[in-house]
């Protein structure tokens, strides 16, 4: 008896919160079918008629990738800072990556350790607030306070201020000050009306944050009061969107106007109408470092059969679909110093075979790979899989070695550094940003120094470390990128470093959207340029 | 009864101790670190001075015993850490996720069930008809299909060709969780039609559904009276197993339909070697775990009165 009782209650219940779940469904179905306007936000649905409203997608904005915020002053987050308009630097990168005034007018080098900067007049803050140089300092010397890589980088002794005029004087020559000023991290902000505990932060540029959630993104107004121009856009929603397929999906259902880190897979998706595609090749590059502790790898002989039997044109044509261009050097073809200055081991299989058995390695038993002594001459590849270029590089390379007679072992894990560590690798290939501000000697300093922690391999070339040296003491631009040219090509002369491709990087447009246009140093996104129609 | 509870509950002490120092131990068998992991991602090159600095405002300089008791001291103070990677708090950090994981796994279990015992009866008692072939299937079919494949079918048809649905999760209110949920409804679906088809099919062969036929009682209610209740065994049993995973996360179906839920944050806290976080989660599903089957247990004993609480500890 009891028992029926329970039976007919769940009964009861079931058939209720059944028949209440399939209401709620019917009910958002009829609506969804009534709103299946562009947009599929309620939020942004309701204001059509009234806003010009810009929906982004980004895989960029998360606390992973250190941009946990907008604050310049917290790791990366400047990136996010810059590229959603929010923020601006006292110098910007034109297309050629050469520096040009942006918030400051001028800059002059006093003397080796003495740089004044003069401030353009007429900016102000979202906050209302003039720009002037009291203000610059303030923020700068907040900067160095909180962020080790800006302090480092700018070694700043004592900054003066007097109306617009900013005087910067630092403990050693910083020949690249004005590069480095010029980072995301160098973005100018209020610090009078300080830092939210969301890390939201008042700037200089033609948008302004209102709601900062890490990870899920971040939502932006025009800045009514743009010191250089109207910006067109009234709400901008940027949208952290991690997987690449739903942010490709998301574009093609119109939830999204505008896309940055698409899959090179989904490109051709949105290459026709009513799509655009801005691409540009950027300095973040690919490349193998050497060990020389291998010792197979310590004859130039082998190091340059090996340069010159990987095939970056197919590579980055094929398997990258054209989303690369195939590299010389660190640098890409756009940088004064770039890849049109210097030359790199031409691909050329019969020249490889010749240098291999030049020093011995030769097919004696005929299996297909050259051998020498009895050993076979086989490569371990090491490589990690979260750059999507770098699996693929590697079996592009195991395919090109192995016409020349290598067998290439490809190691390709997340654990990378582990392998590092333990030096059971021969060749690491991996990707780096080698000229984040313009500036070549980054490149030098992280990697191919004795001193540099990116030395994975033991890399060390005498004539290079002493260019190295005249390098940080030149403030000449032109010494500058005569002294990288000639350091490059010492880099591709021994054959250390082999360098595959350069990123393409793209920005998909979505339908009536204008002024989304990538830029070389990757971090200028949203302008006032910015439009929808 | 309230004995038997508050000794499951006293029960979790040790478990979580346990757990959280084998998850701690294994964290750090790898010789990188969080550390290391900060660099790479951030694609900067920091020197080893820097690095040691780090290590020691984070922690990671003292050794792996000292880790846990400075974390488990802290948890004990109410205090789960800071992120490592967001420099936020674990506590409101964690909390925040759990309200979207909570309604995507009800909503998930609703269909489910909503969608499996009409199915699994009907299927059971037209057996070896057309369709109990067509049920099984699509059961096969469903239980095949992995979730990242049924998420994108179900994106592509509902969200990219009809506009019915947002591809992007939850900021549009019902219609958000509706492709999530199902994508996880499908595959759970599957599993539960084909258990409680077999359970309905052994119950209808026992001697008290041939007795209740024998004496003229009519087929749907010896169906939904005595056969149904006797199959809500099997059906809690796998309700409280979904359970548990489902309020665990579901990664991959977060990450698809940029869900943002436990799951989601529980990976990217692995990859990014957050311990603070990584922790929370474990002390999260460990708790989640034991008090599902408490529940489960609990709900049997209605169910069936001859399965008595605390039975196997007599």
């Amino acid at each position: 008896m009891k028992s029926k009782h329970l039976l007919k209650r769940v009964s009861t219940v079931l058939l209720a919160v059944v028949s209440i779940a399939l209401l709620v469904v019917g009910c958002s179905s009829s609506e969804a079918k009534g709103n299946s306007s562009e947009n599929q936000t309620g939020e942004v649905d309701t204001k059509i008629a009234e806003e010009k409203i810009f929906t982004y997608g980004d895989t960029t904005f998360n606390a992973e990738n250190d941009e946990a915020n907008v604050n310049p002053h917290n790791g990366y987050a400047g990136w996010a800072c810059i590229r959603y308009g929010i923020g601006e630097t006292l110098f910007k990168y034109s297309d050629t990556m050469a520096l040009e005034p942006w918030l400051a007018t001028e800059y002059k080098n006093v003397d080796e350790n003495t740089w004044m900067i003069t401030l353009k007049d007429d900016v102000t803050f979202s906050s209302g607030r003039k720009l002037d140089a009291a203000a610059v300092k303030a923020c700068i010397e907040d900067l160095v306070a909180v962020h080790k890589r800006a302090s480092g980088d700018l070694k700043i002794q004592e900054i003066i201020a007097d109306g617009q005029v900013l005087t910067i004087k630092t403990t050693s020559p910083v020949p690249a000050l004005m590069n480095y000023l010029s980072d995301p991290y160098g973005c100018i902000i209020d610090m009078e009306a300080g830092i939210t505990e969301d890390g939201n932060v008042s700037g200089t540029g033609p948008y302004i944050a209102t709601k900062v959630e890490t990870d899920k993104g971040v939502t932006l107004i025009k800045n009514k009061n743009y010191w250089n121009g109207t910006p067109k856009l009234d709400t901008i929603y940027v949208k952290t969107i991690s997987n690449g397929d739903t942010l490709t999906m998301a574009m093609q259902s119109g939830e999204l106007d505008g896309a940055y880190g698409l899959p090179y897979a989904s490109l051709p998706l949105l290459s026709n109408e009513p799509y655009s595609i801005s691409s540009v090749a950027t300095s973040r590059s690919f490349f193998g470092q050497i060990n020389y502790k291998t010792e197979a790898l310590q004859d130039a002989n082998v190091r340059a059969a090996i340069a010159g039997a990987i095939d970056k044109e197919s590579f980055t044509k094929v398997l990258l679909n054209g989303n690369g261009t195939a590299a010389v050097g660190p640098f890409p073809a756009s940088f004064a110093f770039g890849d049109s200055t210097v030359k790199a081991q031409p691909y050329d299989l019969e020249a490889s075979k010749d240098l291999l058995s030049k020093s011995g390695w030769t097919d004696t038993d005929g299996d297909g790979y050259v051998d020498k002594n009895g050993e076979k001459l086989t490569i371990r590849w090491l490589t990690y899989p979260s750059r999507q270029e770098l699996p693929l590089l590697a079996e592009s390379v195991q395919a090109s070695m192995k016409k020349i007679g290598i067998d290439v072992v490809v190691n390709c894990t997340a654990n990378s550094k582990d392998v590092l560590t333990s030096g059971d690798w021969d060749i690491y290939a991996s990707a780096f940003v080698c000229a984040p501000t313009g500036d070549p000697e980054y490149f030098f300093t992280t990697h191919c120094l004795d001193t540099s922690t990116k030395n994975r391999g033991g890399y060390h070339n005498d004539e290079l470390e002493a260019l190295e040296k005249q390098m940080s003491l030149s403030f000449d631009d032109a010494e500058r990128e005569r002294l990288a040219t000639q350091m490059t090509q010492i880099l591709l002369d021994d054959n250390g470093f082999i360098f595959a491709s350069h990123l393409k990087m793209s920005i998909v447009s979505g339908k009536g959207v204008t002024g989304l246009v990538a830029h070389p140093c990757d971090y200028y996104v949203i302008t006032a340029d910015l439009d929808k129609n | 009864m309230k004995r038997y509870i508050l000794n499951r509950i006293i029960q979790l002490i040790p478990i979580l101790v346990g757990i959280t120092l084998f998850s701690f131990l294994l964290m750090n068998i790898g010789s990188t670190d969080a550390v290391d992991v900060i660099e790479s991602n951030t694609g900067g090159a920091m020197s080893a001075l820097e690095k040691s600095q780090l290590r020691a405002e984070l922690g990671l300089d003292k050794s792996l015993m000292e880790q846990y008791v400075v974390w488990l001291s802290n948890v004990l103070r109410g205090n789960m850490g800071t992120s490592f990677i967001s420099s936020k708090p674990v506590m409101p950090m964690f909390l925040s996720k759990l309200p979207a994981t909570i309604y995507l796994a009800f909503t998930s279990i609703l269909l489910t069930l909503m969608i499996s015992i009409p199915m699994g009866i009907f299927a059971a008692v037209k057996q070896n008809k057309f369709s109990d072939y067509l049920i099984r299937f699509l059961c096969f079919s469903g239980n095949a299909l992995p979730n990242f494949f049924v998420s994108l079918l179900l994106i592509y048809f509902f969200a990219i060709k009809l506009k019915l649905f947002p591809v992007m999760g939850n900021n549009a209110g019902f219609k958000s969780v509706i492709l999530p949920a199902l994508t996880l409804t499908i595959a759970m679906a599957s599993k539960y039609t084909r258990m409680i088809r077999t359970t309905v099919l052994e119950e209808l062969n026992k001697d008290y559904v041939q007795g209740a036929r024998a004496r003229g009682i009519h087929e749907r209610k010896i169906l939904f009276f005595s056969v149904l209740k006797a199959s809500m065994l099997t059906i809690v049993t796998l309700v409280g197993l979904s359970m548990g995973s489902l309020l665990g996360g579901t990664a991959i179906v977060e990450s698809i339909f940029m869900w943002d839920g436990a799951g989601k944050m529980a990976i990217d806290a692995i990859i990014m070697r957050d311990y603070p976080v990584i922790q929370a989660y474990v002390i999260w599903m460990a708790i989640i775990y034991i008090m599902i089957n408490l529940f489960t247990d609990i709900i049997y004993h209605y169910l069936d009165p001859r399965i008595r609480l605390g039975q196997e500890h007599e």
